[in-house]
C-alpha cells in the first residue's frame, strides 16, 4: 500500500513508477512536485522513477488559482 | 477627432501634479448630481493605514455614505483606484485596477480587481482616486483629460451604449492623433446594467498590436448597475506617454533588478507550466474536470465527459498566438487573450465580425459547463454580448444555471419564460434570455435579478419549495458563487462564505492545498490559512497588483524552499518593489498588518450597513454536500466511505435518505467549527465581529468604526 | 542582416568595444552600459551581443523594437516604457537596461567597437542567417 498526500491510501503494482501512479490519481495537472519519503523526483524522471510499496508519497501542486 | 455635440454641463480646472513616490497625494471627487467637482488631498494617515487601491476606495465610501444608504441612493459612490504600484512598468502584473461601491444584490461594499489602462492612466493624469456620486438627471459622460487639465461633465447624446462601440467612439471622438489613443481608456457598461443587477464595468485597454480596443471587467457585485443607475454612461481618463519612471519610484536600480528576474523566470518557466501566455485561465477548464472541481449543472457535480472539448489546448487553438496580451504594460505572464474576427451568429449585432475577450476560466465554466454548455462558439458568443451590454459573466452563468435546475425540477415553465426552454445544455436559450435581459423584457428583468432575490420571487410567486430553493441558489450575502466546486475541501467552504464581498475566489482559493495536496488537514491549519491567505491576496488589491504573477508562474526551486505554499522569493519580490516604488522599506509581515487594516475595516463597513455577522456567512447546502439523490448516488462510493469513517455508521443500513440527512448534519456542523476556528484566529468575537482589541491593534479604532462594533461587543 | 561577428581567438581582452560602446550611447564608459560583454575565464576569451535574431519584436507591448532597412533590430526610444519584457524574453540574454533612463538598449551594429579594437577581433558584415557561431570566430574570418 501507498499512502499519498498523508491520506490517500492506493494499493501497490508491480513496477509502479511516478508518472503510473499519477495517471492512477489522475493528477495530470502539469505544475507538480513529487517527493518519495521526503526526496524531490526531478521532473523528467517520472516514467522511470520506481515507487515501492509502503512508499509515503507527497505530490504537492503548485496551484494558487487567481 | 470626430465632431459630435458635447454639452459641457460642468468643468473643473487643474494642473497636473508630478507622482511622488507612487502617490499624485490627491483624489478627485465629482457629483453627476450637482456637478460639483473637486480636489480632496492624501493624507499620511490614508496612505500608513490604508496604502491606496482597495484601501482608499473604502475609506472614501465610508465617508460618503450613511448607515442606511443603500446601492440606488444618490450619496452611494463608485470609486476606483489603482495603488502606489500601479502603473510601474517593469515587473509583470502591475496595473490593477479597484472598484468598489454598495451592491444591489449584497447591499453591502463589493469590490472588484480589474485590468485595463484606466486606473494608472488616471493617475498618469493626477489623482489617486476618483469618486462618482450623485445621480444625473440624464446620460452623462466623464471625462478626466491630462492634456487640458480638465474634468468635466458632459452630455454626449449621439454616443452609442454599449461597449464595444462606445469605447471606440468615445476614443475618436477624443484623440487629436492616432497616437493620443494609446494613452486613452473608458470605463462604460451596457444596454443589460439598466435592467438587471449584475450589471458589469468594463475597463479598455487600447492593443498596439491589434490597433484596437479591449476590454476587462470590473464585474462582482453590479458596479455596472449602480453606474447606469447614476446615469452616467462613461467615464474617460485622456493620459499623455508614460513610462517606468513616471510613477518616480524611490529606487529604480533596485526595481529593474527584480523586475528583470521575473522577466526572464517567465520567459524560461511559462511554457512548460500553465502555457499562460498561449491559453490564459482557461487552462483549467480540462484541469478542473480531471479533480472533480470543474462545476457542472448549477454545481451538481465537478466534471463532464465533454470538459476536455474546451480544454486548455482548444483554446489556445482558437486565440490569435504571439502577441504581447497584457493587460497592462510589461504583463508577461499575458493571460488577456482573445479570439479575433469572431462572426456574431444572435443578437442586434449578428453578422458583425468582432474581438471576444476571453473566455477567462470563469466564463467558460460560468456561462459554459455549469449550464452543461461546451461549445466553444456559444461559450464565445455569451462572452461577448455579456461585455457589451455589460453583465457580469460569473453572475450571469450561475443565475441561467439556477434557473435550468428549477425549470428541469418543474418550478418554471415555458408560459413562466417567455417560451425559452431553459434546460441544462441549451445555449440557444441562454443566449435569447441574454438579448432579453438587455431589451428589459419582463422575464429579462425577473433573471436579471440574480440568485438571492430570484429564490424569494420563485417562492412567492410560483409556489417553490423554500428549502430546495435555498439549498441550491449558489449565493452568498447576495451575490453568486464563483467556479469552483468546494463541497470536499472545508477550507474552500470557508473561502468562499467567510469573505467580506460574498464568495468570490479573490480572497482564499484553497482547495487543492486542501482537497489534493492535503497541506492543511486539521481546523487549526484551514483557520491558519484562512487568515494569511485572504489577507496576503488582498494587499495585492492595495497597490495595484495582479496575483497571478505571484502564483501562475514558479521558478521549481521553489520546492525546496521552507513553506513553497506562499512562494517566498516571489513575496521577496513584491517586498522590494513596494520598497522600490514608494521609499518605505516593508517587510513580509508588513504586508499582512496593511491588509488587515483594510480587511478588517470592510469587515466592520458591512456590520454598518447590516450584515458581516455570523449569520451572514453561512453557505447554502449546495456549497458544502449533495443536495439531491441524484448527486449523492453520483459520488456514493465516497459518501459512503465518508460516512464508515468519519461517523462510524453503516451505510448498508441506512437508507439514501437517512445517509443524506447524517451528510448535511455533519457538514454543517463541521462548517460551524471552521468558522469558530477562524474567527478566533482573526480575532474576531463568535459572532464574526472584530473586537475592540483587534482594531486597537490595527491602529483603526476611530470612533465611528468603534461605534458599529459597540453594538455588537 | 548586418551584425556584428567577433573572433575569440584574436581577442586580447583589452575591453576597449566595452568602453567605446558605453561612451558612444551613454557618456560613461563602464561596462553595465555597453552593448557588448567580454568575459574571461582561464586566460580565454569570450563576447556576448544582440546577433539581431528579432525575437524580441513580437513580446514588446509598444511596438518599439523593429527591424531596420539594414536588418538590424532597433529600439525606438521614445515607445519604449522599460517593462524589460524584451530583456527577460532574448534568447541569448544579450537585451540590456539603464534603469535610471528606464530604457532598452542592445548592439545596433554601429561599428564603433570594431575601430576600437587593437586586434582586430570584431567585424560588421552582411548575413542572411544569424546564429550564435557569430560569437564564435566561426562567421567571416
Amino acid at each position: 500500500m501507498i499512502t499519498v498526500n498523508k491520506r490517500d491510501q492506493i494499493p501497490w503494482e508491480e513496477g509502479m513508477t511516478v508518472a503510473r501512479l499519477l495517471e492512477r490519481m489522475n493528477y495530470t495537472y502539469p505544475h507538480l512536485i513529487v517527493a518519495i519519503n521526503g526526496a524531490v523526483v526531478p521532473h523528467d524522471a517520472y516514467a522511470e522513477w520506481p515507487v515501492q510499496d509502503g512508499d509515503d508519497v507527497r505530490v504537492i501542486h503548485m496551484i494558487a488559482g487567481g | 477627432m470626430k465632431a459630435v455635440t458635447r454639452n459641457v454641463l460642468a468643468e473643473f480646472d487643474y494642473t497636473v501634479p508630478t507622482i511622488e513616490r507612487g502617490y499624485t497625494n490627491q483624489t478627485l471627487y465629482v457629483n453627476v448630481g450637482n456637478g460639483e467637482i473637486k480636489a480632496k488631498p492624501v493624507t499620511e494617515e490614508m496612505k500608513l493605514k490604508f496604502t491606496g487601491g482597495k484601501g482608499f476606495d473604502l475609506w472614501l465610501l465610508w465617508h460618503a455614505v450613511k448607515d442606511t444608504t443603500r446601492w440606488h441612493d444618490p450619496e452611494n459612490e463608485i470609486v476606483i483606484s489603482t495603488g502606489p504600484c500601479g502603473g510601474i512598468t517593469q515587473y509583470p502584473g502591475s496595473g490593477k485596477s479597484l472598484v468598489t461601491t454598495i451592491s444591489p444584490t449584497t447591499d453591502i461594499v463589493t469590490d472588484c480587481n480589474t485590468g485595463g489602462h484606466f486606473g494608472p492612466y488616471l493617475k498618469f493624469a493626477g489623482w489617486d482616486a476618483i469618486e462618482l456620486q450623485g445621480i444625473a438627471e440624464r446620460d452623462v459622460v466623464v471625462v478626466v483629460d491630462a492634456i487640458r487639465g480638465k474634468v468635466t461633465i458632459e452630455e454626449m447624446p449621439e454616443a452609442p451604449k454599449d461597449t464595444h462601440l462606445l469605447g471606440a467612439w468615445l476614443t475618436e471622438v477624443l484623440a487629436e492623433k492616432p497616437e493620443d489613443r494609446y494613452y486613452i481608456a473608458t470605463v462604460t457598461s451596457g444596454q443589460a446594467a439598466e435592467h438587471s443587477l449584475l450589471g458589469v464595468l468594463n475597463f479598455s485597454l487600447f492593443d498596439r498590436k491589434r490597433n484596437d480596443l479591449r476590454y476587462k471587467q470590473a464585474a462582482r457585485g453590479g458596479p455596472g448597475t449602480v453606474f447606469r443607475h447614476k446615469r452616467i454612461l462613461a467615464l474617460v481618463v485622456r493620459s499623455r506617454p508614460f513610462d517606468g519612471k513616471t510613477n518616480n519610484p524611490a529606487d529604480l536600480a533596485r526595481l529593474a533588478r527584480v523586475g528583470a528576474d521575473m522577466q526572464r523566470e517567465v520567459a524560461k518557466w511559462d511554457p512548460v507550466q500553465n502555457r499562460m501566455r498561449n491559453r490564459g485561465t482557461p487552462y483549467l477548464v480540462g484541469i478542473m474536470s480531471d479533480y472533480d472541481l470543474l462545476p457542472v449543472h448549477n454545481h451538481k457535480f465537478g466534471g463532464h465527459p465533454k470538459a476536455h472539448a474546451i480544454n486548455g489546448a482548444y483554446w489556445e487553438s482558437r486565440f490569435t498566438q504571439d502577441l504581447p496580451d497584457g493587460c497592462w504594460y510589461g504583463c508577461t505572464v499575458a493571460c488577456a487573450h482573445a479570439v479575433d474576427g469572431f462572426e456574431l451568429k444572435t443578437g442586434p449585432y449578428k453578422g458583425q465580425k468582432v474581438i471576444v475577450d476571453g473566455p477567462e476560466y470563469e466564463t467558460a465554466a460560468g456561462v459554459g459547463t455549469n449550464c452543461g454548455i461546451f461549445d466553444g462558439d456559444a461559450i464565445l458568443e455569451i462572452n461577448f454580448y455579456c461585455d457589451t451590454y455589460g453583465i457580469d459573466t460569473i453572475s450571469y452563468g450561475a443565475t441561467v444555471a439556477f434557473l435550468m435546475e428549477c425549470y428541469e425540477a418543474g418550478i418554471l415553465d415555458k408560459e413562466k419564460t417567455e417560451g425559452l426552454e431553459l434546460r441544462f445544455g441549451n445555449a440557444e436559450a441562454s443566449l435569447e434570455l441574454l438579448h432579453r435581459i438587455a431589451a428589459g423584457t419582463p422575464f429579462g428583468k425577473i433573471a436579471g435579478m440574480g440568485v438571492h432575490k430570484l429564490k424569494a420571487y420563485l417562492i412567492e410567486h410560483y409556489g417553490a419549495d423554500a428549502q430546495f430553493v435555498h439549498d441550491i441558489g449558489m449565493e452568498n450575502k447576495g451575490m453568486e458563487y464563483s467556479m469552483y466546486i468546494a463541497k470536499e475541501s472545508l477550507a474552500q467552504q470557508g473561502g468562499y462564505a467567510l469573505t467580506n464581498k460574498g464568495p468570490q475566489h479573490d480572497e482564499a482559493w484553497l482547495i487543492f492545498m486542501d482537497q489534493v495536496n492535503n497541506q492543511i488537514p486539521t481546523f487549526e491549519d484551514k483557520a491558519e490559512a484562512l487568515h494569511y491567505f485572504p489577507l496576503f491576496r488582498t494587499w495585492f488589491g492595495l497597490c495595484g497588483f495582479c496575483k497571478l504573477p505571484w502564483n501562475d508562474v514558479v521558478d521549481p526551486k521553489n520546492a525546496l524552499s521552507d513553506e513553497p505554499h506562499k512562494i517566498p522569493h516571489h513575496v521577496q519580490n513584491y517586498v522590494d518593489i513596494f520598497s522600490a516604488v514608494t521609499g518605505r522599506e516593508i517587510t513580509k509581515e508588513d504586508i499582512i498588518h496593511m491588509s488587515e487594516r483594510v480587511y478588517n475595516f470592510q469587515r466592520v463597513f458591512n456590520i454598518r450597513l447590516g450584515k458581516g455577522l455570523r449569520e451572514h456567512d453561512m453557505p447554502p447546502y449546495r456549497a458544502l454536500g449533495p443536495v439531491t439523490e441524484e448527486e449523492y448516488l453520483s459520488r456514493q462510493e465516497r459518501y459512503d466511505k465518508q460516512l464508515r469513517e468519519w461517523l462510524g455508521l453503516d451505510p448498508s443500513t441506512m437508507t439514501l435518505q437517512e445517509k443524506m440527512a447524517a451528510h448535511r448534519k455533519y457538514r454543517y456542523e463541521r462548517y460551524e467549527m471552521l468558522m469558530d476556528a477562524v474567527y478566533e484566529r482573526r480575532g474576531w468575537t463568535r459572532n464574526g465581529v472584530p473586537t475592540l482589541e483587534k482594531l486597537q491593534e490595527l491602529g483603526i479604532d476611530y470612533p465611528e468604526v468603534v461605534e458599529v462594533v459597540k453594538k455588537h461587543l | 542582416m548586418k551584425v556584428l561577428t567577433y573572433n575569440p581567438e584574436l581577442c586580447t581582452g583589452a575591453r576597449e568595444c566595452e568602453k567605446v560602446c558605453a561612451q558612444t550611447w551613454f557618456k560613461v564608459p563602464d561596462r553595465e552600459h555597453s552593448s557588448i560583454r567580454i568575459f574571461e575565464q582561464e586566460g580565454k576569451f569570450r563576447a556576448e551581443f544582440c546577433i539581431q535574431c528579432g525575437e524580441c519584436i513580437k513580446v514588446c507591448p509598444t511596438n518599439a523594437l523593429y527591424y531596420d532597412k539594414q536588418g538590424i533590430v532597433r529600439v525606438k526610444k521614445d515607445l519604449c516604457v522599460g517593462c524589460m519584457s524584451c530583456v527577460g524574453f532574448c534568447p541569448y540574454g544579450v537585451m540590456y537596461y539603464e534603469p535610471q533612463q528606464t530604457l532598452a538598449f542592445k548592439c545596433i551594429s554601429c561599428g564603433q567597437c570594431v575601430k576600437a579594437c587593437p586586434s582586430g577581433a570584431l567585424k560588421i558584415i552582411e548575413v542572411e542567417t544569424v546564429s550564435t557561431d557569430l560569437w564564435q570566430g566561426k562567421v567571416g574570418f
